[in-house]
């Protein structure tokens, strides 16, 4: 039997170049003594892209991110984040100058994730190099002392030194190991082999992907867009800057980029639950829609709903939120009809939708008309103040305010359409005044006639497009694949010695597993060990460890060697 | 180590470190600016960066687009050929549309006799709220019903429409000669259209 001999004294130290794999070089804790203004910057640069603060500025880019989804955010629910300005009236200010309604685009968030895309460059690039160096290195030469090593066994063979070792190698170089020999005119007898490169391989990919992901990240920011749409049933709507309500373009987007596809939305069907705990809540949403992916192409139906997102020309279309449009016609004091249009209202309770919005008639003439109104789906009556039980309409009802004077449209200013600036108008009627689908009300003093014809709902569609979504989906995958093969492969290195011993040689064998976390490079040792002994033909008796240690083969162990 | 090959690589270290931030901050400052100066051929008209000139060999061909107006008739930008072409993107909606309708009416006017047409593209918009406004403006030239926007669409493929309202000055063959990014005040397109027109 070979026997194997794993004493506890030696430790990897004889691999100096090993430095642990996932921990930087330059994660040292010694900190390093700032000289001159280079020295500080180096000093600074080091700080930067140390693993610690990697990890520091990760752990707060995450906590960063809490706000975003705790608060509504401007980009994603502008009605909400207004509604909690009204709920909120001394808090919410404090929370907008923190940039807490746009947390994605503070200026503090920015800060904490280039800081650390710069960390991570600054870390994965030079460690990349590494790598790729680490992963192209031969095997050292074969340490002088081989029963020291953690595995070494040892036997006589009839073979002469150099032909052991050539037979060796052969066997060693069948097992796919990577070998070293003795320089030319070096005449010792060893040879040095090495397997597990994939780990090397394995970290490369690690690093080269999770490079790939943060260039993804970038592609997507520079390349993408995110926008917003808000579409009456009816309507259509073409994918061009004027046409979306919010467009949020990556830094090299301009408008001519935007995919050139068109959609009508031809009905939206909202379903709620009717009775249980769930009353009330949504149970499906659908928007049936007619798509076509460029100008002039013909229009394919599809419906939308929650999680199924409409993919045209590499943007997807979002469906992510919905209401009232009711429909209004307004008389001026002419008597001529001077609005005819479903203007949407936004939901101000997303359980009843009850819904709030403005009518701006511009074109009344001799003077302006606004209203600001309430859209009340299902109405009741409770104590004298109109509220909606249920989020579906059932003979919805708006409650309106009518102002005459000056919308304040024609200076140019742009202004909010859900909104009504009043500053230049008078009221019409003391109190709100109430109608009923087909209901019309004049206006006190000959100033008109608005009438509820019904209503439409809409939807909000957001348009989204990111380039660098499946790339970095597809690196991520990598990465976690090299990270895999850097676990579970070991790099483990086999040296073969052998010195003149009467007619034939000792040969001795020595193995060193690096990092052999999962175990078992002994059993593999064993293996090559029994192996070996067969290609070399013998069955000699093996050398004690004791007693190859006091006759340490070696190249200037003249003892052994005469 | 000998002290000299731990300089060796410190410097190393220091260059690359240099190097990556300089790349960085090349890479930040070139993703966060935009544009720089005017591209060949154009000029800005009162040194208006929303007003911008196309000399002739910088035209962009406008794509073909027809539809309905307002009133309902058919309408082909082909057949404006030969004609300088004002053409403007509006919406009775729009307050910056509101606040250059007298503009457009006066210019209309003035340039009625002229080998000049103006049309309108009626955007995100109702033909009640929209006649009322052309009523309120006295504006008489004809504009496209275009509710979702499909010319905005069909002419982003050349001129980058950015905003509502936008003005467009084509020549007698079919090409962008100017363009007003945002309101177009008297001056700026009376400027534009008597240039290219001339």
């Amino acid at each position: 039997m070979t026997d194997v001999h794993v004493p506890s004294d030696v430790s990897a130290e004889t691999f100096p170049e090993d430095a642990v794999p996932g921990l930087p070089r330059n994660a040292s804790p010694k900190p390093e003594v700032p000289q001159a203004n280079w020295g500080w910057f180096r000093w600074a640069w080091r700080q930067l892209t140390s693993m610690r603060t990697a990890l520091i500025l990760l752990f707060l880019l995450a906590l960063g991110a809490i706000p975003g989804s705790l608060l509504p955010q401007e980009g994603t629910d502008p009605a909400s984040v207004q509604n909690y300005f009204t709920a909120h009236q001394t808090l919410a200010p404090w929370l907008n100058h923190l940039g807490l309604f746009n947390v994605y685009a503070a200026p503090w968030f920015a800060a904490i994730y280039l800081l650390l895309f710069a960390s991570l460059v600054g870390c994965v690039v030079p460690r990349t190099f590494r790598l790729a160096g680490t992963a192209r290195t031969p095997p050292p030469r074969a340490p002088r002392n081989l029963s020291r090593l953690p595995n070494s066994s040892s036997y006589r063979v009839a073979l002469p030194p150099d032909q052991a070792i050539t037979v060796a190698a052969a066997f060693l170089g069948g097992k796919r190991f990577r070998l070293r020999k003795p320089a030319e005119g070096d005449k010792s007898s060893w040879i040095s082999a090495e397997k597990g490169y994939l780990r090397e391989a394995g970290n490369l990919l690690f690093h080269l992907s999770l490079l790939g992901v943060l260039c993804s990240i970038a592609v997507g920011g520079l390349f993408g867009y995110k926008a917003d749409k808000l579409m009456v049933e009816g309507q259509s709507f073409s994918d061009t800057v004027t046409s979306l309500d919010e467009f949020h373009p990556g830094r090299l987007v301009s408008g001519s980029d935007l995919a050139p596809f068109s959609i009508t939305l031809n009905k939206f069907t909202a379903n709620y639950y009717t009775s249980g705990d769930s009353r009330g809540e949504p149970s499906s949403f659908d928007a049936s829609i007619d798509y076509s992916p460029s100008p002039g192409a013909p229009a394919k139906p599809y419906d939308l709903r929650i999680n199924q997102p409409l993919s045209v020309d590499s943007a997807k279309v979002y469906l992510i939120g919905h209401g009232y449009a009711p429909v209004f016609t307004v008389t001026d004091a002419r008597g001529k009809v001077v609005y005819d249009e479903a203007t949407p209202f936004v939901p101000q309770n997303t359980g009843t939708l009850l819904s709030d919005g403005v009518v701006k008639v511009a074109g009344a003439s001799p003077t302006q008309l606004g209203f600001m109104g309430v859209f009340v789906p299902s109405p009741i009556d409770v104590g004298g103040v109109l509220q909606s039980y249920f989020p579906s309409a059932n003979d919805p009802v708006v409650s309106l305010i009518a102002y005459a004077g000056n919308l304040g449209m024609n200076s140019g200013i742009p202004q909010s359409v859900y909104q009504l600036d009043t500053t230049a108008m008078t009221q019409l009627t003391a109190k709100p005044f109430a109608l009923a689908i087909g209901q019309s009300e004049t206006l006190p003093g000959g100033q008109g006639k608005i009438t509820f014809d019904g209503y439409k709902q809409w939807v909000s569609l957001a348009v989204t497009y990111d380039p660098g979504q499946l790339p970095a989906l597809v690196c991520a995958i990598l990465a976690l694949a090299g990270l895999l093969l850097s676990f579970l492969v070991r790099r483990r290195r086999v040296f073969v010695r052998s010195v003149p011993s009467g007619d034939g040689a000792v040969v001795t064998i020595g193995g060193l597993a690096r990092t052999d976390a999962s175990g078992g490079f002994e059993d593999e040792f064993a293996e090559l060990v029994t192996e070996l002994r067969a290609a070399h033909g013998e069955s000699a008796p093996d050398i004690p460890p004791g007693e190859t240690a006091s006759r340490a083969p070696g190249e200037n162990d003249t003892e052994t060697g005469a | 180590m000998p002290p000299r090959l731990i300089k060796k690589k410190r410097r190393a270290a220091v260059s690359l470190a240099a190097v990556a931030a300089v790349l960085l901050a090349g890479g930040l400052t070139m993703a966060f600016s935009r544009g720089g100066g005017l591209p060949a051929g154009e000029t800005y008209v009162d040194g208006n960066p929303q007003a911008v000139l196309y000399a002739p060999g910088h035209r962009a061909q406008v794509p073909e687009f027809s539809g309905r107006t307002l009133t309902g008739s058919p309408l082909s930008f082909a057949t404006y050929r030969g004609r300088v072409v004002v053409l403007n993107f509006w919406g009775s909606w729009c307050p910056p549309c509101r606040s250059e309708g007298p503009t457009l009416a006066a210019l209309s006017s003035k340039y009625s006799h002229a080998k000049v047409s103006f049309l309108g593209v009626d955007v995100e918009d109702t033909p009640v709220n929209a006649e009322a406004f052309e009523q309120g403006f006295g504006i008489s030239y004809p504009s496209l019903n275009d509710p979702g926007q499909a010319v905005a669409q069909v002419i982003s493929s050349v001129v980058p429409i950015t905003a509502t309202p936008t003005t467009l000055v084509i020549d007698p063959t079919g090409r962008v000669a100017g363009a007003i990014f945002g309101t177009a005040t008297y001056s700026v397109l009376n400027e534009m259209i008597s240039k290219v027109a001339a």
